[in-house]
């Protein structure tokens, strides 16, 4: 076996992360520099675009060129520097308030699209950045400090979100689990298209006791032990459904013939069009009158 | 603690110590790390002792690439630190802002327990002979570095301190 | 003999004014007549009432131009719905459908009588000649061939152009109408004859609208990258480049709203290409956050805005200049990003090269303001020599800059080096947060200051680049004249005009709205007394602007009034006269 291109150090820059000590965010990074890893792309071809929350700042946590951009907005960004250079590995982080309430609108296209492109969300039911309010995957009745008297919203269910508008990959994972959860993340990134995975990472401060880590240790379940087929998208669905009450980890569901993505499509359409292109000083040609 | 793909059957004595040598490595970054978490969250206490343990899991780290590098020169390593997973490096979610000295010390000894665990399935499970030997001997230090954590634990003013979160800020909002 | 000739038709969309307009624009720019054309629809997607105004010239053509010398009613109705657009005068020619009847009182009820009103069978003719009434507008053509001396072989290359690939006939048919109206305008000639000169030169000319010049320019430029979102009157630049960018290795993408257009946009520069944005009023208050996160991030990115009336959906198809205070303002924090506006649609074409040139040079989103009108009005203009502009790239570190490489380097020009994903060594964080130089979030007030000191002082060269003004007239002129966009066109023909009757005028047009180039403005004024500041927009949003960020003379005036309802020179003249005291 040959040394690997590449260490999970190597992922690691020198910015202290400023999430509270026992935040789930610290296991996600570990985890994704062990699957950036195992990936073997040196930092500088890896773009990392995420939006503004806790889990928005761990671009900067990598070596990898990083862009932490507005509240909501990781994904337009991030499909416009994998379209202008579709040679870079782009992987794309946020909350689940940036991906799903005021990015929520982003989230559907980025699928439709297909581009070639990772996208995890850590999902810890609650804005942390901005001290406790309630989020869009948030339980009905939860007390916040914006719901005191108890939510009265039903929660996004992102796995059932992305499943509908048909992204190609589709997992979650904890970081109770970080082999599973590490080789979830290789796996999104590797599969050549559109993939997700739902990070359910547990905000120390402003989450619930019954979120945390240790409580995952004790309920999650993985699609595996189930005997669920990856392949199957309708039960997949059905699985997902759980979401919120009960805590499966794994793939729910992995396109097994996965479509052309938007990039590759893109090149194909560039290489059939650039026999047309004319010089810069013949491009006002287009509207000479003879 | 868990581990990925590590084949205790083809296991030699120099996939055992590098084995040995990455779970030290690991537990010597994440003291490094969560000592780092501390020191930024204004946690004095535990952070210097995490950052005292990360210089015993250091030299112990040495002390095995020493023998290593004695039996088997610079012979490129086959085992991964991705095979490991907190096998003596306290898990992310053990820790806390604010967190007391004595919990500190309880999250070490915690991790020097799973460390034991680790060492104990490794002896059952490995055939080479050499690395059974080695993965014994780790385990006995295993059991000499709980009993100095829980020396330190002793050391300890056993007189409850209040609950640091009776007396801390709110959080801030960013 | 005319050198000038402004003619108007309004019919319903049924009858195809519009594109008889096209016909006829395209004919005389193929004759090498400078010529001009506007648009206007009621509010039906189709089916509406349609008119069309076109300017022939031997001359450049500065503007739509005010009352008609000729004027064309398919039916009354259509033709008084769109009395604004289609002004007359005493010395209007009006022809009309005769089957339309006589004209309706309300022609006389406006207070002026054209000069001489025809009443032709438009569609009778039509039938007779090419089987079907629907033929009218190439009876018209005809009409207009033959009255007016509009070369009529030129407006058959026109007919060919639109029906030779039509159905069986078709063409032949259309050839019959015209000639048919040729023949009648020859048996019926006018009162007084109103014949167009030939052009003084001729030559090829370009036949465009300044969005298509934006989007030429654009890919002259070298962009890589359109983002963008339907949104009238900006549309054009994105189906243009759709179709043309693939060719230069780029990527159009539409995306799922406004917001996410601009931002694909800016992920684009942020990955080392030359990318823009098109959009209006509504979409650039969307925009708006991204443009900041353009500003702190410190990335090129080009973002074209068609001004239309406002505010909200306002009008979406009609000119206003009222967009001036978004450019400048509307950002949260304390930020500054470069405000172009061309005047017409050929400096379209250079302006948009200079947006680039400045985004890519000085790392900083750059506003290029045009207008529903320059942006929709079709032009044959003078081919543009572009052998002397200049593209401009973006400074990339050197292999040295790369080493312990510093993002955000704070340098004697204040512009650091700017690397880009997949560059070895450049990796940095990009962000919206504060940074130091190595691109680090910070929250220390002492970096932010110097780091805004930095976005601030790299824009300082804006402020002499006195080729971003146009400035003529006597020097020492103790009148000022001053517009920019549209309203600049109006101004040069005004200004023209006032020189003509003795006025000492200057005019000074400025492509570059912000910053101001105070330096440029004060020697500019130090021969100004009084003087006006055109604008199309009910604040004169230019001319509050001046008095915010540098001393203007006394006696400078804000000449403004609301969009769709452009000035015509004659009434700035007047205002001129009024401020001249050799008149008074």
């Amino acid at each position: 076996m040959n040394a690997p291109a590449f260490q999970a150090k190597d992922f690691k820059s020198d910015l202290k992360p400023i999430w509270c000590p026992g935040c789930g965010d610290f296991g996600v990074l570990q985890g994704l520099y062990r699957a950036l890893a195992a990936i073997g792309r040196p930092p500088h071809e890896i773009a990392f675009i995420s939006g503004i929350g806790c889990s928005s700042r761990i671009p900067g946590y990598t070596t990898a060129y990083g862009f932490n951009s507005v509240h909501g907005r990781s994904l337009p960004i991030a499909q416009g520097v994998k379209l202008a250079n579709p040679d870079l590995l782009v992987v794309v982080a946020g909350g689940d308030g940036d991906g799903f309430s005021i990015g929520g609108g982003h989230v559907a296209h980025a699928i439709r699209r297909n581009t070639d492109l990772t996208y995890l969300v850590m999902d810890n039911q609650v804005y942390g950045l901005t001290k406790g309010q309630l989020s869009p995957t948030a339980p009905r009745g939860l007390q916040t400090v914006t719901s005191p008297l108890g939510s009265l919203e039903e929660p996004i269910n992102p796995l059932l979100y992305v499943l509908a508008y048909g992204a190609g990959f589709v997992a979650q994972a904890t970081p109770a689990d970080m082999p599973g959860m590490t080789a979830l993340i290789e796996e999104a990134i590797r599969y050549p298209g559109f993939s997700f995975v739902n990070i359910q990472s547990p905000c120390v401060t402003f989450g619930e006791d019954d979120q945390q880590l240790k409580a995952h240790k004790a309920k999650m379940k993985t699609l595996a032990s189930l005997g669920h087929d990856s392949a199957n998208q309708l039960k997949a669905m059905d699985l997902a459904r759980a979401y919120g009450t009960e805590l499966y980890t794994g793939v729910f569901y992995r396109n097994p013939n996965p479509p052309p993505t938007y990039d590759a499509l893109i090149r194909l359409r560039q290489a059939e069009q650039s026999k047309k292109a004319v010089p810069r000083n013949r491009i006002l040609d287009a509207y000479l009158q003879k | 603690m868990t581990t990925r793909g590590i084949d205790y059957d083809r296991l030699t004595l120099k996939d055992a110590f590098d084995l040995a040598i990455l779970v030290e490595e690991e537990a010597r970054d994440r003291y490094e790390e969560l000592a780092a978490q501390l020191t930024l969250h204004h946690t004095p206490a535990a952070a210097g002792f995490f950052t005292k343990m990360t210089g015993i899991e250091e030299k112990h780290r040495q002390q095995l690439q020493v023998e290593r590098e004695k039996k088997f020169g610079s012979e490129p390593r086959s085992i991964q630190v991705e095979l490991l997973y907190d096998i003596e490096a306290p898990g992310y979610d053990e820790v806390r802002a604010f967190m007391s000295l004595g919990d500190a010390l309880r999250t070490a000894l915690a991790s020097e327990v799973k460390a034991h665990a680790f060492f104990t399935e490794a002896v059952r499970n490995v055939k080479d002979p050499d690395a059974k030997a080695l993965f014994s001997e780790l385990c006995e230090e295993e059991l000499e570095h709980q009993a100095l954590v829980k020396a330190e634990l002793a050391k300890l003013d056993p007189t409850p301190n209040g609950n640091p979160n009776d007396y801390s800020d709110d959080p801030v909002a960013l | 003999m005319v050198d000038d000739l402004i003619l108007g038709m309004a019919g319903s969309g049924g009858d195809g004014v519009v594109s008889a307009g096209e016909s006829l624009l395209s004919a005389a720019s193929s004759e090498g007549y400078h010529a001009l054309m506007t648009k206007s629809f009621g509010s039906q997607i189709r089916g509406g009432e349609s008119s069309c105004r076109v300017r022939l010239s031997t001359n450049k053509v500065l503007n739509p131009g005010g009352a008609l010398d000729v004027a064309v009613a398919l039916n009354w109705d259509d033709f008084f719905r769109f009395g604004a657009e289609l002004p007359l005068s005493v010395a209007t020619v009006f022809i009309y459908e005769e089957k339309a009847g006589p004209p309706p009182a309300t022609l006389k009820e406006r207070g002026v009588m054209p000069r001489e009103m025809r009443a032709v069978p438009i569609g009778e003719l039509a039938k007779k000649s090419a089987g079907t009434d629907k033929a009218k507008t190439s009876v018209v053509l005809g009409l207009l061939s033959g009255w007016f001396g509009i070369p009529s072989t030129a407006i058959a290359r026109g007919l060919k152009k639109k029906f030779g690939n039509k159905g069986e006939g078709l063409l032949e048919a259309n050839e019959r109408a015209l000639a048919t109206g040729i023949e009648y305008a020859t048996a019926h000639p006018l009162a007084e004859q109103h014949t167009l000169a030939l052009p003084t030169k001729s030559g090829p000319k370009l036949l465009c609208d300044g969005n298509d010049m934006c989007a030429a320019g654009a890919l002259f430029s070298g962009v890589q990258f359109f983002g963008g979102y339907p949104i009238t009157p900006s549309t054009e630049v994105m189906q243009t480049l759709s179709k043309e960018i693939w060719k230069y290795g780029g990527v159009v993408l539409q995306a799922e709203d406004e917001i996410a257009g601009v931002g694909a946009a800016l992920g684009a520069s942020f990955a080392g290409k030359k990318s823009m944005t098109a959009t209006s009023g509504p979409g650039m208050s969307l925009k708006t956050e991204i443009l900041g996160l353009a500003s702190l991030a410190e990335l090129p990115l080009v973002l074209l805005n068609v001004q239309r009336g406002g505010p909200s959906t306002g009008l979406p198809t009609k000119p206003e200049q009222g967009d001036l205070f978004q450019a400048v303002f509307s950002a949260h924090g304390d930020v500054l990003r470069p405000v172009l506006a061309p005047t017409d649609v050929s400096d379209t074409f250079k302006i948009t090269v200079e947006a680039f040139n400045i985004a890519e040079v000085y790392q900083t989103p750059v506003i290029i303001l045009s207008d529903q009108e320059i942006a929709q009005r079709k032009e044959a203009i003078d081919p543009i020599d572009t052998s002397k502009l200049e593209v401009l790239e973006r400074r990339r570190p050197t292999e040295a800059e790369l080493v312990d490489y510093s993002r955000f380097k704070l340098t004697a020009d204040s512009i650091s080096p700017i690397s880009h994903p997949g560059m070895k060594g450049g990796n940095y964080l990009g962000a919206g947060i504060e940074h130091n130089e190595k691109g680090e979030p910070t929250a220390s007030g002492t970096m932010h200051a110097r780091m805004n000191e930095k976005r601030f002082n790299k824009l300082d060269p804006l402020k002499k680049r006195t080729d971003l003004f146009e400035v003529s007239g006597d020097p020492k002129a103790s009148i000022a004249l001053i517009a920019w966009g549209s309203t600049a066109g109006v101004c040069r023909e005004a200004h023209a005009l006032a020189v003509a009757r003795g006025l000492k005028v200057k005019l000074l047009v400025p492509y570059l709205l912000y910053p101001i180039a105070e330096e440029i403005y004060q020697s500019f004024f130090a021969s100004v007394r009084s003087g006006l500041v055109v604008e199309l927009a009910h604040q004169g949003q230019l001319y509050r602007i001046l008095r915010m960020f540098t001393d203007v003379p006394r006696g400078l005036k804000s000449l403004a009034r609301s969009g769709a309802n452009p000035f015509q020179p004659s009434e700035i003249v007047s205002r001129l006269a009024e401020m001249s005291p050799e008149v008074n």
